[in-house]
């Protein structure tokens, strides 16, 4: 009789087809998560260099996203119904669904940077990107980085690594407003750009929620992980986690 | 573990008992049960219930063979426990301590304690008479078994035994026994007939209606419907939750989903031994041991 209470881990469901319904789930959101990953730094390179290639490629794989977000949507919703799942296991299943949701929309906000992108390469004045072209590039590493541990957190079921991601959008959110005030001071020097800037604030704020995105996806990996809720959980000192500690003296 | 006699308001965080001794020798007060106050360790709040009965220590030996291993679990008053583990984990021994099943077979000992509260009763002394202890704690048995009398017959005969003899008395608290098994609509027609002709889901609920004849003050169900097909469970399961209205409930089952369903608090046993204690919602959301979540997830069996 295996034992429950020595150290050897416990290995699989005695059901197994229950253990093969848990990893394809996770299986597909891995993947899905490195499609979300790949449409990002790809609208963002068909951003910065005018690439109205890669805009499209990144517009044309939008339907596998969306696809991979309806059979994982499925695929949870039949493991709630044919294996009850409860504890551990309850948890994936509802963070799968969540997760699902929060890699959807990372899609789709790749798929506005594309459009945008695609606008460009067809002779949208260039002005604005190119004046926080700098910004864009370190949002697109800093919103990429959080997106690739976060999933990796997933893979590897790393509550740790989740953690650690869900205090790094503050970065994020000064670039983002460094970026935006660069971009309007160009467009009141120069009129001709108005229609060009909106479009690259809407960009930089999509980099913006592709952060809080991939926070949301690790804070679910931690909940997963031990059941912990730790949205809009704020520090002792009342500061909201995911900011910057504050400075000693500084005020709220 | 912390205890404090006073009573934290119950809207504070739902937290649990476990692993420490849960002596008995805080103040009965004689109006109700006493409300004590257990914790977990430093991490989980205190919660406080009113305990019905307090196992401490208990160990239950069939001969030489340890079957229960140091028990201490509050029984929550009018609240419904589940007992759950594997097969060969013990929850039936240790449920049917509580009324003193055991006594009838040769060669067993008790050790410990389970305190009847308000009378701090201790269930399993030595001293105590196991037909006083049945006078109060009911049982209800995997497979229903009423007598081959009349329905009438069946819930009215624990009251004949306590010699109440008049008519319309054992009419008015047959009835109400029935009404409270869910039994009276089905059987009102028929209290005549052959308790036999009942079909499974109903002779369970006479089994049930002739335990709340005697007012018991805990009712034991062992596995109570592991022979009934799903609409029948269904009706006992929804009997169990309204039950607790008026009666301790602990009950042994097989069925993870059926304590998810059922019980306020659940206790996860193994080898003899308690592994995890906390609230229903807790243990099949967020177990705090490996082992529970093993096994309600299914890793193991």
């Amino acid at each position: 009789m295996p034992s429950l209470i020595d150290d050897d881990p416990v290995e699989g469901h005695t059901d197994r087809s229950f253990d093969a319904a848990l990893s394809e789930l996770r299986l597909h959101l891995v993947s899905m998560g490195g499609l979300a990953i790949d449409q990002v730094a790809t609208s963002v390179r068909a951003l910065l260099e005018g690439d109205d290639a890669l805009a499209r490629l990144v517009l044309s794989r939008e339907s596998l996203v969306n696809d991979l977000e309806r059979t994982i949507d499925r695929e949870a919703f039949r493991l709630i119904a044919l294996h009850q799942p409860v504890a551990g296991d309850l948890r994936m299943a509802k963070a799968a669904s969540r997760i699902v949701v929060e890699l959807e929309r990372v899609g789709d906000e790749a798929k506005k940077i594309a459009k945008f992108a695609a606008r460009l390469a067809s002779g949208e004045p260039q002005g604005p990107v190119r004046a926080v072209a700098r910004f864009l590039r370190n949002m697109a590493d800093l919103t990429a980085g959080m997106l690739r541990e976060a999933v990796r957190a997933l893979d590897e079921a790393n509550p740790d690594l989740a953690r650690g991601v869900t205090t790094r959008d503050a970065e994020l959110d000064e670039e983002f407003a460094a970026a935006l005030r660069q971009v309007l001071t160009l467009a009141m020097q120069d009129q001709r750009f108005f229609s060009a800037t909106i479009d690259t604030v809407f960009a930089l704020k999509g980099m913006e929620r592709i952060g809080d995105h991939a926070k949301n996806i690790a804070e679910q990996v931690v909940f997963v992980a031990s059941g912990e809720d730790l949205r809009h959980v704020k520090r002792a000192d009342g500061s909201p986690r995911n900011s910057l500690p504050r400075r000693p003296g500084e005020r709220e | 573990m912390q205890r404090t006699t006073e009573a934290p308001s119950a809207v504070r965080p739902a937290r649990s008992v476990q692993e420490s001794p849960l002596s008995n020798e805080s103040p009965a007060k004689s109006s109700g049960t006493p409300r004590i106050s257990v914790t977990v360790d430093d991490t989980r709040q205190v919660r406080s219930l009113n305990v019905k009965a307090a196992v401490d220590n208990v160990n239950f030996y069939y001969g030489a063979h340890r079957a229960l291993k140091n028990l201490s679990i509050p029984i929550a008053d009018k609240q419904v426990t589940a007992l759950i583990g594997p097969s060969g984990c013990g929850k039936s021994t240790f449920l049917r301590c509580f009324n003193r099943m055991h006594d009838l077979q040769p060669g067993t000992r008790y050790e410990g304690s389970i305190t009847l509260h308000p009378d701090n009763l201790n269930l399993i002394g030595p001293g105590v008479d196991p037909i006083e202890v049945r006078m109060r704690i009911g049982m209800v048995f995997q497979k229903p078994n009423p007598f081959p009398k009349s329905i009438f017959e069946n819930v009215a005969y624990g009251l004949r035994l306590r010699g109440v003899r008049n008519r319309a008395t054992l009419a008015e608290e047959v009835e109400k026994a029935l009404r409270g098994a869910a039994l009276w609509d089905e059987a009102k027609d028929r209290l005549q007939d052959s308790a036999l002709a009942l079909s499974g889901g109903q002779m369970q609920r006479l089994c049930i209606a002739r335990a709340l004849a005697t007012t018991p003050e805990i009712l034991l169900f062992d596995e109570p419907t592991s022979a009934l097909d799903p609409i029948a469970t269904a009706k006992i399961e929804e009997l169990i939750s309204t039950l607790r209205d008026q009666v301790t409930v602990l009950i042994v089952t097989h069925n993870m989903q059926q304590a998810a369903r059922v019980s306020d608090y659940t206790a996860f046993m193994y080898l003899g031994e308690l592994i995890e204690f906390d609230e229903a919602a807790k243990i099949f959301t967020n177990p705090s041991k490996k082992a529970t979540e093993d096994y309600i997830t299914g890793r193991y069996g």
